[in-house]
């Protein structure tokens, strides 16, 4: 799973450029990390920095509790974002 | 303001040593080198044994402090020396960075990390997030005000003549935010776009990524948000400012459209005379079509037109002098370097030689020679010689031939401007100087002669030549492209008596020897970069500005900005660079023909990509997305640090500890497998104001259920050179696993561990209850851990009960990482003064008897600089060397 693990640095810098990308894959409604990593073709620890990232400054949100999978459901915050 | 005592540091200890000293009536000051106090303990979920929430009671204590008539706080400071004195006191160095933010003005609204374009790991959150560049540490931070990082300006930035925020624009890109970028450049110069084509992008040279693989694409990421860019409906122009003042610029090339531009931006009314029929100077008649297209300029101008600047064209102004009777009360000069260079040789005069400028202009206007399967000669190795040899080809030439007098990889053209020439069939004759052209009344040839020498031993340029050797090289068409110059006869009254050494202006203010009468560009330094001469415009205008508002010219201030950051430390903040490469090189057309623009657009995803490869390496991009944001108007970006010393009777260090890097366990896979995280990082999770929505692992944001706890990493272990307990970890690890039973009622949490250490009061019956709520104890140490497909881990460890070597799989594995010493403190002292003890902590001389007293006489320790302790102890630790300060202030005396 993190064989090509990259710096950290690195994913946290790529968090910018990834905003806009994430906000297009959750234009169809809100996803769990995985669903979101598998159609960013980025890993999903990866993906689990740049959302969190975009929650922290009001971009997206949870959509209640974890399901029965263990994941949290994520969905863009309509008017964030640039 | 003086002080009794400092205290370096502004964790826990810190704070209660300072607290405790003003309460005794002295003045301290609290230097602490984070942006906010509360140390460790303020980033903590609870506390251990009684699950107080570690925020609710750290935080009055850090308003306690910041309250204190008696106590100072300098946050995001730092000591760098402490030298005792003869009378017992302390000579100190404290430098206070600077915030980049006016502290007075910031209302810690958070909008300015919400605008920034630059994430970097926060160190608040154990790395597990990013944070901006721009930040609050944290939501409950004291004080709440903003900080900017910055670690100089970026490279690229820095490398830029124009002053065009070159990091900036990339950062506003990487972001989406298109017409921001734009607006970025423009704050610099109108140009946008032509620079985006046609700058020879000194940014891309200091690139750091130069270093891995390639520079980051940062001029054509210019030309991007240039393209993108969508020009406003015509509007009237705002109106000039009242107090602004009059101003002619003369000439409309890169060096007078900014200095008008920027004028104008500062409310003066601007009238540019260009002496030709259309502005922009070389880059509407000087640069062929196919680098730069005429809508591309037309484009630029506009800007420059939109805000009300007047371009008068077929204008040449004889005399700069005299229009300060018209009206004028300052004169910008940028007429630039419009007279070609003669070669003085035989045949000079034939038909069929020409200069660059000429040819280039003629093909500009679609008036060129018809030299379809011509041969043409171009006499020159720079920049304009290629631009003329490349334009030939396009003119249907059929064989195209540079003679240079400096060899191929020594002529001054950019390398691959030589190469592209070379792909579309120039072909280069480096090494030859002209020793005439040849022919009767037509030139049919150029006759060289070997070059043997082209500057001297003093760099000056001073060709030799072997006259034996010579060559003939047929030609139809001679351009010759030895160099410019500037056309002096306007500048009578301003030009120096000895043009050849002295200069048209100051360097610095661009000020002439008439009052009020400026010079910029390729006019004052010879033919130059375009961005060079944008730099002049640019420079010209702040210094007319200052002239017209009553101000000094303060060229100082206007080349201000913090110093490069170095490559290598860029570089070396991370472990690992994964490669990415650089855009694809365009392919070349080998027989070009017309003057249609070579080089493609950039696509939104190139850009992405592109922006993609900046490494920060200011940290902060100077996009000033901030300045925009902050509704206090409190970003100052040109803030620079403070250095002060000052006498104090006792110092008090409190300098915390660090963490054992769970990296240097690499069996444990730490930093491999992302679902192994430390205690720390755990704690942060489980925090109130935790990096995460909820509990969440860090491979795939699953809710985990089964944890394990693996205890004494890194203390009690002879491996890694620390044998001592910890005396924390076994507690810390007991909270967690309270708390995250309480969060997770159907988690299972194992807990690996030779023996659990609980003493303290109320510890034995905490960890009593934690086996109670459901934790399960393994007398066991992990000798491996490896990962599963899944991102699951699978422990390997050896039962100590009996089991003998066993394996568990769980979704999550928490380090109980150890308490190290943090070496800050020693570096303060002169070499040797401070002792420590053997593993490194600030020694206690005397620590039966004589607690928190060190080696150094008026120096005493605080909390965990003296060794591993809980937040009870730390806290009792800092109230006896509060105490032993006291005493040492005492028997000092009053400080006189």
């Amino acid at each position: 799973m993190s064989a090509a693990a990259r710096d950290p640095i690195e994913v946290v810098r790529d968090e910018m450029a990834m905003h806009a990308p994430i906000r297009r894959a959750l234009a169809d409604g809100p996803h769990t990390i995985p669903e979101l990593a598998q159609a960013l073709g980025r890993p999903a620890r990866e993906v689990l920095v740049w959302v969190m990232g975009m929650r922290r400054y009001g971009e997206v949100e949870p959509v209640g509790e974890a399901g029965s999978d263990g994941y949290v459901r994520y969905r863009a915050i309509q008017g964030a974002g640039r | 303001m003086s002080y009794d005592a400092l205290v370096v540091g502004g964790g826990i200890s810190g704070m209660e040593s300072a607290i405790t000293l003003g309460d005794m009536g002295y003045r301290v000051l609290v230097v602490e080198k984070q942006a906010s106090i509360g140390g460790t303990m303020i980033l903590l979920s609870k506390v251990f044994p009684t699950l107080d929430c570690a925020s609710c009671i750290a935080t009055p204590k850090m308003a306690a402090t910041v309250h204190h008539p008696n106590v100072t706080v300098r946050t995001l400071a730092e000591v760098e020396a402490i030298e005792p004195t003869e009378d017992g006191r302390f000579q100190t160095r404290i430098r206070s960075r600077a915030r980049f933010i006016d502290e007075a003005l910031c209302t810690g609204c958070s909008l300015c990390e919400t605008a920034c374009t630059v994430a970097v790991p926060d160190q608040f959150n154990a790395g597990l997030i990013g944070r901006r560049a721009a930040y609050i540490p944290f939501p409950q931070a004291v004080p709440k005000k903003a900080v900017i990082e910055r670690a100089g300006t970026s490279p690229c930035t820095a490398g830029c003549p124009a002053g065009i925020k070159a990091h900036g624009y990339v950062a506003l890109v990487r972001s989406g935010r298109y017409e921001s970028a734009y607006e970025l450049v423009l704050e610099a110069t109108p140009l946008v776009g032509s620079l985006g084509r046609t700058c020879y992008a000194p940014c891309e040279t200091a690139c750091t990524r130069n270093q891995l693989d390639g520079p980051v694409a940062i001029r054509r990421l210019k030309r991007f948000v240039a393209d993108r860019h969508l020009a406003p409906e015509p509007a009237s122009p705002p109106a000039p400012d009242p107090g602004g003042g009059r101003v002619a610029v003369i000439g409309a090339g890169p060096a007078g459209l900014t200095c008008a531009w920027q004028l104008a931006r500062s409310g003066h009314r601007v009238t540019i005379f260009e002496a030709s029929s259309e502005p922009g100077g070389m880059l509407r008649w000087g640069i062929p079509d196919y680098r730069l297209p005429p809508a591309v300029v037309a484009a630029d101008v506009a800007n420059v037109t939109r805000l009300g600047v007047e371009i008068r064209t077929g204008v040449r102004i004889d005399d700069p002098v005299a229009l300060r009777d018209r009206g004028y009360d300052a004169v910008c000069i940028a007429t630039g370097t419009p007279v070609a260079a003669a070669l003085p040789v035989a045949g000079a005069e034939l038909d069929g030689v020409t200069d660059a400028l000429t040819f280039l202009r003629q093909a500009k206007l679609d008036a060129a020679p018809d030299l379809v399967g011509r041969s043409v000669a171009v006499v020159g190795g720079g920049n304009v010689a290629i631009d003329a040899a490349r334009s030939a080809r396009r003119l249907g030439a059929a064989r195209v031939r540079v003679v240079s007098l400096e060899r191929r990889d020594a002529m001054p053209a950019y390398p691959w401007e030589v190469d592209d020439a070379e792909s579309e069939g120039v072909e280069l004759h480096g090494g030859w100087g002209i020793a005439g052209f040849v022919g009767d009344r037509r030139v049919l040839a150029v006759a060289p002669r070997r070059g043997t020498e082209v500057v001297d031993a003093t760099g000056r340029f001073a060709p030799r030549y072997d006259d034996q050797v010579t060559r003939q090289v047929d030609a139809d068409l001679v351009v010759v492209a030895v160099g410019m110059t500037r056309d002096d006869s306007p500048l009578a009254q301003l030009v120096p008596t000895e043009p050849q050494v002295a200069p048209l202006a100051d360097p610095q203010t661009l000020a002439t020897a008439v009052p009020g009468l400026f010079a910029a560009g390729d006019v004052v330094t010879g033919p130059s970069m375009i961005t060079t001469a944008v730099g002049q415009g640019r420079r010209a205008a702040a210094m007319i500005d200052s002239l017209l508002r009553g101000r000094p010219a303060d060229a100082a201030a206007f080349d201000r900005q913090l110093p490069a950051v170095d490559p290598a430390e860029v570089l070396g903040r991370q472990r690992r660079h994964t490669e990415r490469p650089a855009l694809a090189a365009r392919a070349i057309d080998p027989a070009p023909l017309g003057f249609a623009e070579l080089e493609p657009p950039m696509s939104e995803a190139e850009a992405l990509q592109a922006t993609g490869r900046c490494l920060d390496c200011g940290v902060c991009s100077e996009c000033h997305a901030c300045i925009e944001a902050c509704p206090a108007d409190a970003i100052d970006l040109g803030q620079a640090d403070e250095v002060e010393s000052m006498t104090v009777g006792t110092v008090v260090l409190a300098t915390g500890f660090r963490l054992f890097a769970a990296d240097h366990k690499p069996q444990y896979g730490y930093g491999r497998f992302a679902n192994v995280v430390t205690g720390m990082e755990m704690d942060r999770l489980l925090a109130p104001t935790r990096p995460y929505d909820t509990l969440l692992r860090p491979g795939d944001g699953r809710v985990p259920e089964r944890i394990a706890y693996i205890l004494c990493t890194g203390s009690r272990d002879q491996q890694v050179g620390n044998p001592l307990c910890s005396r924390i970890c076994c507690m810390y690890s007991i909270k967690q696993n309270q708390l995250l039973m309480g969060a997770l009622p159907l988690a299972d949490v194992t807990v690996f561990t030779v023996d659990v250490r609980a003493a303290g009061k109320g510890y034995e019956e905490f960890y009593v209850q934690a086996e109670a709520m459901g934790a399960t104890f393994v007398r066991g140490r992990v000798a491996q851990i490896e990962e599963t497909a899944t991102g699951d881990l699978l422990c390997h460890y050896e039962d100590l009960e009996g089991g003998g070597a066993r394996q568990a799989e769980f979704d999550l594995v928490v380090l109980a990482v150890g308490v190290l010493p943090n070496p800050d403190a020693h570096r303060l002292f002169p070499d040797g003064q401070l002792r420590l003890d053997a593993q490194a902590f600030v020694d206690e001389v005397d620590r039966d008897l004589d607690p928190g007293r060190t080696s150094v006489p008026g120096v005493f320790v605080a909390g965990t600089a003296a060794g591993a302790k809980d937040i009870p102890e730390a806290i009792l630790h800092a109230g006896s060397a509060a105490a032993q300060a006291a005493a040492h202030l005492e028997r000092i005396g009053p400080d006189r």
